[in-house]
């Protein structure tokens, strides 16, 4: 086995230049995919709406569906703006630690926002063939794609920052998802209270 | 100062090892995060779907002669087709000109997001095919298989979020890819039309989705999903809507102008700001909702189209009347198309006024009325399409496009959306459908007639792409002395990755012809 002596000049040339990313180009295409299926989302309740008002007191007639759970749910999804807005105050000041235990939790949340969907499902016994269930269905497992879709992309991003991908100069990942997250929260205040408060 | 370093031990390589083969060319091509690639291909499927589903009207027509059809056909052709002009045809064409000429037009040595742009491609192709299935097993929209129906759905969401993702990789080229200097008031004219298209494009389509998706959860069979398409979908079809689908045409016209009189436009933001109002006067999610079309404000919006239409050709009509016009087939379709749109606000104030007062003024069909806008619509897409395909054709295939294809394709587009378009207003005005007898015949006839024109002339702009495709090599364009432009930059052959050259410095829109004459003194 041969030992081979190399003058480090020699060996390891100039870097070149780190390659970053173009900023803002994550941030400005997850902005227009949350405004389309933000407009998805509002058209099916607006649908929901209309449809409830022609009904009138019949809507939902045989079917309990408890506030309790509805609100957990706003709660849960209130808390997890604020860690999800921490990730990105850490990633930003390159606080690498908090960033992870922030996006952690907000995962953490995220999920237990599914379980409790799941949850309220099984107790509101809509059924797909009555004549609410549709749109019922089409709003809120709409709203529930989204939020998978929010974890999904936050998943992902939180391995990328592992990775060490993102950092004060390019939080754009982090900030990526905080976008998609906080517009599927707001969307749920909307159901909220137009599905649950106003049944 | 050094290193010790010790190799080491490795196993041995085995010579006789077959080295991996290179990827053929259809795996180089289906692999392609090119947008040159993406973009040629967006361009030839659709022109070829284009055709295709005018024959589709076409047959519909023919059957409709007789008031039990000639055939013996189901209605599946008649949504289906427009449908799949639109969706198939000419937003796809547009879509693959801007995935190729926009990030050229903003210096930038590829498109955001290749891999999405390319999946947008594939899915787009997928969907259509699978529209294309579920029609011929009588499906689509409006025929009488629920199964193939339910395809035919969802094989339209698909094809609608494909273009979505497309618009997005676009929007973001055009807002985060430009150069030093190129704020976006100096972004090319057909890259701004694009920016203010694609997000009513995505917009318009996440609520048209909406609709596909619930049709989906309520499990609707043929007949709820026929009448979900129409209660729920087909207001993209009309006005004010369906205007979107010539937003990018005011670009192309605009860009054509300008380079077809080698003069600066002085009112370069006025313009913009005409393409950004058109764009918003597009702006109909809102009115899809019952009685959506009977109110102040729906026809403000049909109306308002006309107002930056108008300008753009009185700010056209002033360039060429103090430039030195090169006469080309550009020039041409670019003359052409504007009078379409036109055409469709005409036919939206048909039913604004119609709707006026209490509510039925003629008694017109709304329906046909709605065909007659998405004609027009359609026809300026298509001709302003031809027109991008003949202006940049020395950058897309490194040729210039055939003149007589490019004319014929152009004209033949025209004249028959046009009289697709009229006919349909005529069939809302005197003769409805169910009119049996000598009149009936006349009026499919005439639609027979319009839509092979409109057939003809996609298939002619095919043969013009294939045309400057085959003539199109390697060898180094000479100079071109009127180009203004960064799409015209580097001057020469359009070589994938052959653009990693320094970029002019961007002190006005037109930085190269700041390259050639020096800055104007307002830009200075």
């Amino acid at each position: 086995m041969a030992n081979t002596t190399i003058p480090l000049d020699v060996a390891l040339p100039e870097a070149p230049p780190a390659h970053l990313p173009r900023r803002r180009e994550l941030l400005f295409g997850t902005g227009f995919v949350t405004a389309a299926v933000t407009m998805g989302l509002v058209t099916l309740i607006g649908a929901y709406i209309s449809a409830r008002d022609a009904a009138g007191v019949a809507w939902l007639e045989g079917n309990e569906i408890p506030l309790t759970q509805p609100n957990m749910q706003l709660v849960t999804l209130g808390m997890s703006l604020v860690t999800m807005h921490w990730a990105v105050y850490a990633i930003t000041r390159d606080d690498r630690y908090h960033a992870y235990m922030a996006l952690g939790i907000t995962a953490l949340l995220g999920i237990a926002f599914v379980n409790q969907t799941t949850f309220l499902y099984r107790m509101a016994e809509v059924e797909l063939t009555q004549p609410e269930g549709p749109l019922f269905y089409a709003v809120t497992v709409g709203h529930l794609l989204m939020m998978i879709a929010a974890l999904l992309f936050l998943v992902l991003m939180a391995f990328r920052a592992l990775g060490g991908q993102f950092s004060s100069r390019q939080p754009d990942g982090i900030s990526a998802a905080a976008i998609f997250w906080y517009v599927t929260c707001g969307l749920y205040a909307i159901i909220w209270f137009a599905v649950y408060v106003q049944k | 100062m050094a290193l010790t370093e010790t190799r080491p031990e490795t196993e041995r390589r085995d010579d006789t090892t077959p080295a991996p083969t290179p990827p053929s060319a259809v795996e180089r091509l289906i692999g392609s995060g090119d947008h040159l690639t993406i973009g040629r291909l967006y361009i030839g499927f659709a022109l070829f779907f284009l055709a295709l589903g005018a024959l589709g009207l076409g047959v519909h027509s023919l059957d409709r002669m007789t008031v039990d059809g000639v055939l013996g056909l189901t209605e599946v052709l008649r949504w289906t087709s427009l449908v799949a002009m639109v969706l198939m045809g000419v937003m796809p064409l547009l879509l693959g000109l801007a995935i190729f000429i926009v990030p050229r037009q903003v210096a930038s040595p590829a498109i955001a997001f290749p891999r999405a742009a390319a999946l947008s491609l594939w899915t787009w192709l997928i969907g259509g095919v699978l529209f294309i299935t579920s029609a011929v097993l009588d499906g689509g929209i409006g025929g009488t298989d629920t199964e193939a129906v339910r395809l035919g759905s969802l094989s339209m969401g698909v094809m609608m979020a494909a273009l979505s993702l497309g618009s997005v990789c676009v929007a973001t080229t055009v807002l985060s890819h430009r150069p030093l200097g190129m704020g976006l008031a100096r972004v090319p004219f057909f890259a701004w039309s694009m920016l203010v298209a694609t997000p009513i494009w995505i917009l318009t389509f996440g609520s048209t989705i909406a609709h596909v998706w619930l049709g989906r959860v309520a499990d609707a069979d043929a007949a709820g999903l026929t009448v979900g398409f129409v209660d729920g979908i087909a207001w993209f079809l009309r006005a004010p809507s369906v205007y979107l689908l010539a937003i990018p045409v005011l670009g192309i016209v605009a860009d054509v102008i300008v380079l077809a009189t080698g003069r600066r436009l002085s009112t370069y933001g006025v313009m913009q700001g005409l393409i950004a109002a058109y764009g918003v006067a597009s702006f109909g999610v809102w009115t899809q909702s019952p009685g959506g079309t009977e109110n102040i404000v729906w026809v403000a919006f049909v109306l308002a189209a006309a107002v930056p239409v108008l300008g753009l050709i009185g700010l056209a009509g002033e360039n060429l009347r103090h430039g030195k016009v090169n006469a080309s087939v550009a020039l041409v379709g670019a003359l052409l198309a504007p009078l379409l749109i036109l055409g469709g606000v005409a036919a939206a104030a048909v039913q604004a006024v119609d709707q006026a007062g209490s509510g039925n003024l003629w008694s017109l069909d709304a329906q046909m009325l709605l065909w007659a806008q998405a004609s027009f619509l359609l026809g300026a897409a298509a001709v302003g399409g031809v027109v991008g395909l003949a202006h940049w054709s020395p950058r897309l295939w490194n040729a210039a496009a055939p003149q007589g294809a490019g004319i014929g394709a152009a004209v033949l587009l025209f004249i028959g959306s046009g009289t697709l378009a009229t006919i349909h207003l005529v069939q809302s005005i005197a003769a409805r459908e169910g009119e049996a007898g000598l009149v009936r015949g006349a009026l499919f006839g005439v639609t027979i007639a319009a839509v092979l024109l409109i057939a003809l002339g996609a298939l002619s702009a095919l043969a013009m792409v294939l045309g400057a495709a085959s003539a199109g090599n390697d060898t180094p364009a000479p100079d071109d002395d009127t180009a203004m432009t960064l799409e015209w930059w580097p001057v020469g052959p359009v070589i994938a990755g052959d653009v990693d050259v320094e970029v002019p410095p961007v002190t006005s829109p037109y930085p190269l012809a700041d390259l050639r004459e020096g800055p104007e003194e307002d830009d200075a």
